[in-house]
């Protein structure tokens, strides 16, 4: 199968969806000629013009807004928020207005809307441009998240996303836009709530968001080599959550770690671990553990900025000291 | 027509209004529009008009009383007398008045019911310092009728209502519920106007509802355990892992025993490995963990006869001994059991899975039992007690009346719980075969 | 600053419109009126949960609005949103329910009066945030371009939400991009309880402006001087000519929410008697009507007694209608999509 990265994988979802619905358009700082600093846009407004790809001013609040109005109406807009720290910027009108027209209309008005954003440290940007903000919109019902961990699942989330009648967020992982991954060159597309198992295994379950995954996937190859089997499985949306397939895994491993760029504190490691304590708690033999970003703003300093997310070697001594039964934690 | 006339909603942070005049008189025709009467607020006056026309009656409240937002005060009606039925108070009282009167005590007169007030956020009682009017009096809305104590001060209570005193239910002295009913005005001069004590009231009609919680039911843990704790063997707690603790209950195992040994804890499942190889004759400490079991049940035979009878007919099912193992086996309620049948003088070893009857076979003949079942049905003997052997042991003995099924074994090899319910259930699928396997 | 010195644009007063047009203008405002004052009451009684915000006293502008609007062109509303409501086409009943949080209202109920929305009649909602609908406005006519279609969208908000950076963000792009969108500012002179001129430095159109927007000022309390203009803007959107702003002047009766009863300290009882008894939008254009021979005092008599008997029955029908079953309290969180087209070749 061929391999292309992940920000040409985007771009081909925008691509097969802008040619199949008319109404879809993107908006964004720096989309069109640019491509966006990530070039992930390249050659679009080339094909669709500048009235499909619109370069906006710095107006977050604003074009967000304008994308709930065009939403709201009959358009399918494709919001371009350069970096997941501008999350905060569109707050009221992604959770007070977009989250929210269904419902408080009492199902008449709709608003499929997707906000295609990133995350993600450890690229020496500092406090304001390392953010892994998913936690602060999966908390808000209305909105939908999705969060691609490879270039497979960035094409395959975003072409449902832009055909789901609900605002997406996807948060892709700014530091992978150039890995490689084996993408189908036939049409194909990833439901959301349906999580996928990367790696079987029997001793530990080890849930990773986005690039999380690969942490994940490197530390069970560490705890193979010792003999501790684990299973790794990335949830792909959280928002909806694909509880059922976690839930079989860790009946069967009776361990379960959760990885997730977000701070620990109050995050999406909390929600994950919580859901598997209240279901599966017969089936632990050890407590679900939550491993996040550290609770600090993201130094710059690569010393210390690569001190705050996890790492396969933490994640593979946490889950040695399960197997062995440790307590990790004082009673 | 008639229509209400209520103290208007007055501003965000009021819930009563204190009417400062009124500019019509009862039996004043009224148009649309015109002012009623004025009511003050935390800010100015502020007048309240006729939402129609007719003619002002049936007015209940006066200048100078604080009337509820909400609650009717007058009505304008077609003629001067008024609609002839008084407003309907009875559901607009006050809202923390929750004073229901209390039907069943034909003692109290009928009347306008005057509540314990709300004296201040922390307080849910009052003390009834005095009252300044007897039972009998005639008294006007403004009037005071009696004193309460607050954590302040002395607060003076007007009546409310014009009228006659046709019950004070509360004595000086006593406390009050905020929100209970305390006296009652009656509009004619009462013929025997009552004085009691607040002891007398009956059943708490009128104690404020208590706040409808709609918590929701703690979730009922998950599948048919109950997890329950293995036997205590001191006051000291066992910590041990949610699955190692279901398991230790499925298996029978006592988690205790472990601590006994010093194992280190918290306990996990491998931990079972050790518990379940610890040598059986520790214990020598003469504490209960050595005692035997030796329970009996007995049940008529008819079930079981019939039911052979009928397996060897439908399903070919000739060895009535493998149905009592399937009974015996699927009766521990484990995933798979090994029984052994002694039965003239042989001794055969099955496999019982699960639960269902069918999943019988034939076990290697270097399996350890669970669990061994005697076949004395056909001997002599009526009752048996040989004591714990290595395994538990049901023996099925023949009486005069059915059969009678004795368990027997050590502690060690089962929890009473264990083995009450191994017997209880094997004595029941002997009893009545169909029902279980169904 | 007295209402008193302010001139006002004076319309033509030269019929140019028919007469049903005129009496349409005049049923709206009317029944506007009625609602307001109703809803009022239902709050005054208790009947009513939560606060809502009256329209009374400013009906000319919605209404003078509206009437230039088809009934695909879109607004959007404020929480002070009954009169656009009205004006843009919905029903009392539907409407008296929604306020009652009943299952008939416009929202079944879950909206109530600050998220009242009428998607048939192009309403695309109340908004209980000060500006928030902004955005949304700007948006419905960024897709009016993109999807070819000639609607226009006005969107409505007061003097105070000209203190909220989106509008300005907004207008930047719609002028950017020559979006069909009318923003339409109803300076009642006063944002919540303070003074239009201690919240709003220098002028109101002169930020429009800003952007080369053309920018216009209505006495908002004259239908028709409203409704000419209007006309004349929509019909420039339609030709790409987009966007425009309008100032115009009005006032609220009522405090700012229905609660706010006591309002002497922000405003003088003289100057709300002014605005009633000699501004009044619907006492000014009735005596237009019957100055031109276009009704009678009878006929309007008539007319308003069946308004406000319209209005009474339809209070009536909300009361006793039924509340949305408790089982609705987790529908509509998320749109459906049919699954058809999440699948390939869908």
């Amino acid at each position: 199968m061929r391999e292309i990265t992940l920000s040409q994988a985007v771009n081909e979802a925008l691509v097969e969806e802008m040619r199949r619905d008319p109404t879809t358009f993107i908006l964004g700082e720096d989309v069109a000629e640019a491509g966006t600093p990530f070039k992930v846009l390249s050659g679009l407004v080339e094909e669709f013009g500048t009235e499909r790809v619109i370069d906006t001013p710095i107006s977050e609040p604003g074009f967000l807004g304008i994308a709930v109005g065009a939403a709201m109406t009959g358009a399918r807009p494709i919001v371009d928020l350069m970096f997941g720290d501008f999350i905060y910027l569109v707050m009221d009108q992604l959770c007070n207005q977009a989250a929210k027209q269904q419902y408080m209309s009492g199902g008449k008005l709709s608003v499929p809307m997707v906000v295609r954003t990133n995350l993600g440290a450890t690229r020496r940007s500092g406090a304001q441009h390392s953010q892994s903000l998913h936690a602060l919109v999966a908390h808000i019902p209305g909105l939908k998240v999705a969060m691609p961990s490879s270039a497979y699942e960035a094409k395959g989330l975003m072409k449902t996303a832009i055909r789901d009648n609900n605002p997406v967020v996807i948060f892709e992982d700014k530091l992978m836009y150039q890995d490689k991954a084996p993408v189908p060159e036939e049409e194909y597309l990833i439901p959301f709530g349906e999580a996928k198992i990367k790696r079987e295994g029997t001793d530990i379950t080890l849930i990773g968001t986005s690039s999380m995954v690969q942490v994940a996937e490197a530390a069970a190859r560490i705890l193979e080599a010792e003999g501790i089997s684990a299973e790794v499985i990335d949830p792909r949306t959280i928002v909806p959550l694909d509880e059922k397939t976690l839930l079989e895994s860790v009946r069967k491993t009776s361990r379960a770690i959760v990885i997730d760029e977000g701070h620990q504190n109050y995050g999406v490691t909390g929600e994950i671990a919580s859901r598997l304590n209240e279901k599966a708690f017969y089936y632990l033999d050890a407590p679900v553990l939550r491993m996040g970003a550290m609770d600090v703003p993201v130094p710059f300093s690569p010393v210390l900025e690569d001190l705050t997310v996890p790492t396969p070697e933490g994640v593979a001594a946490n889950a040695r000291r399960l197997c062995a039964g440790e307590m990790i934690h004082a009673a | 027509m008639p229509l209400d006339v209520i103290m208007p909603a007055l501003g965000m942070a009021q819930d009563t209004g204190v009417i400062l005049t009124w500019h019509k008189s009862p039996g004043d025709p009224v148009s649309e529009g015109d002012a009623l009467f004025e009511v003050e607020t935390d800010k100015a006056a502020m007048e309240v008009e006729a939402q129609g026309s007719g003619y002002l009656t049936d007015v209940t409240a006066a200048a100078g009383d604080e009337v509820p937002v909400g609650k009717v005060l007058a009505r304008i009606s077609e003629t001067p007398e008024g609609g002839g039925t008084t407003p309907d108070t009875s559901d607009d009282q006050p809202k923390k008045s929750v004073g229901s009167e209390d039907q069943t005590d034909s003692a109290i007169p009928e009347g306008e019911e005057v509540i314990m007030p709300a004296l201040g956020m922390t307080q849910d009682v009052g003390l009834i310092v005095a009252w300044r009017k007897s039972p009998g009096d005639a008294v006007s809305a403004a009037d005071i009728l009696f004193e309460v104590e607050t954590d302040k001060s002395v607060v003076e209570v007007q009546a409310g209502h014009d009228g006659f005193v046709a019950a004070l239910l509360a004595e000086e002295g006593e406390e009050a519920p905020v929100g209970d009913v305390i006296a009652i005005i009656s509009r004619e001069k009462p013929e025997a106007p009552v004085s009691r004590s607040q002891r007398e009231r009956k059943a708490p009609t009128t104690a404020p509802p208590a706040p409808s919680t709609t918590k929701r039911p703690a979730p009922a843990p998950k599948g048919s355990l109950r997890p329950a704790k293995p036997a205590p063997s001191s006051d000291s707690r066992i910590l041990a892992s949610p699955k190692a603790r279901r398991l230790a209950l499925e298996r029978g195992l006592d988690l205790s025993l472990l601590a006994e040994q010093g194992h280190p804890q918290p306990y996990h499942v491998k931990d079972l490995e050790v518990l379940e190889n610890l040598p059986k004759a520790i214990a020598p400490q003469g504490s209960a963990m050595t005692a035997s079991r030796c329970i009996s049940a007995e049940v008529s035979s008819d079930g079981f006869e019939a039911f052979a009878a009928w397996a060897a007919k439908e399903t070919g099912l000739a060895d009535a001994s493998a149905l009592l193992a399937a009974f015996a086996g699927t009766s521990l309620g484990r995933e798979n059991t090994i029984v052994a049948l002694e039965a003239f003088g042989e001794t055969r070893l099955y496999k019982v899975r699960g639960r269902r009857l069918g999943n019988l076979t034939e076990a290697d003949s270097d399996t350890t039992p669970d669990v061994r079942l005697r076949d004395l049905r056909f001997g002599h003997l009526s009752s048996i007690q040989v004591g714990p052997e290595d395994t538990p042991v049901i023996s099925i003995l023949t009486t005069g009346t059915g059969l009678k099924l004795t368990l027997e074994c050590t502690a060690e090899q089962m929890n009473a719980s264990t083995a009450i319910n191994l017997l209880s259930d094997f004595a029941g699928r002997m009893e009545q075969p169909l029902r279980h396997l169904l | 600053m007295t209402p008193k010195t302010k001139t006002k644009t004076k319309a033509k007063t030269e019929p140019s419109l028919s007469k049903d047009e005129y009496l349409r203008m005049y049923t709206q405002m009317v029944r506007i009126r009625n609602f307001e004052d109703n809803a009022n009451q239902l709050y005054l009684s208790a009947k009513m949960p939560g606060l809502t915000h009256m329209y009374s006293g400013e009906e000319a502008v919605a209404v003078g609005i509206c009437e230039a609007l088809k009934d695909t062109d879109r607004i959007t509303s404020t929480h002070r949103g009954h009169g656009h409501c009205v004006a843009k086409g919905a029903n009392f009943n539907e409407m008296f329910c929604e306020l009652l949080g009943k299952k008939e209202g416009y929202c079944r109920g879950k909206g109530g009066s600050m998220h009242i929305a009428d998607q048939s009649h192009g309403n695309l909602g109340a908004n209980a945030i000060v500006g928030g609908s902004m955005g949304m406005a700007t948006g419905s006519a960024l897709r009016a371009k993109l999807l070819g279609k000639d609607d226009v969208t006005v969107c409505f908000f007061g003097d105070g939400a000209t203190a909220q950076g989106l509008l300005y963000e907004v207008m930047n792009m719609a002028a950017l991009w020559h979006l069909p969108v009318i923003y339409a500012c109803e300076n009642n002179g006063y944002s919540e309880y303070t003074k239009t001129e201690e919240i709003a430095a220098g002028s109101i159109t002169a930020r429009a402006e800003a952007f080369g927007i053309e920018a216009f000022k209505v006495d908002g309390q004259d239908v028709l001087a409203v409704n000419e203009l209007s006309r004349k803007l929509v019909e420039r959107c339609r030709n790409n000519e987009g966007p425009f702003f309008i100032e115009l002047k009005t006032y609220r009766y009522h405090g700012h929410h229905v609660g706010d009863i006591n309002r002497e300290y922000y405003r003088s009882k003289q100057e709300e008697a002014d605005w009633k008894d000699n501004r009044d939008p619907i006492i000014r254009f009735r005596g237009w009507l019957v100055e031109q021979g276009l009704a009678t005092e009878d006929e309007i008599e008539a007319l308003n007694d069946q308004i406000k008997e319209d209005a009474k029955k339809a209070v009536a029908y909300a009361e006793a209608a039924p509340y949305p079953d408790t089982s609705e309290v987790d529908m509509h969180v998320y749109a459906e999509t049919d699954p058809a087209t999440l699948r390939v070749g869908g």
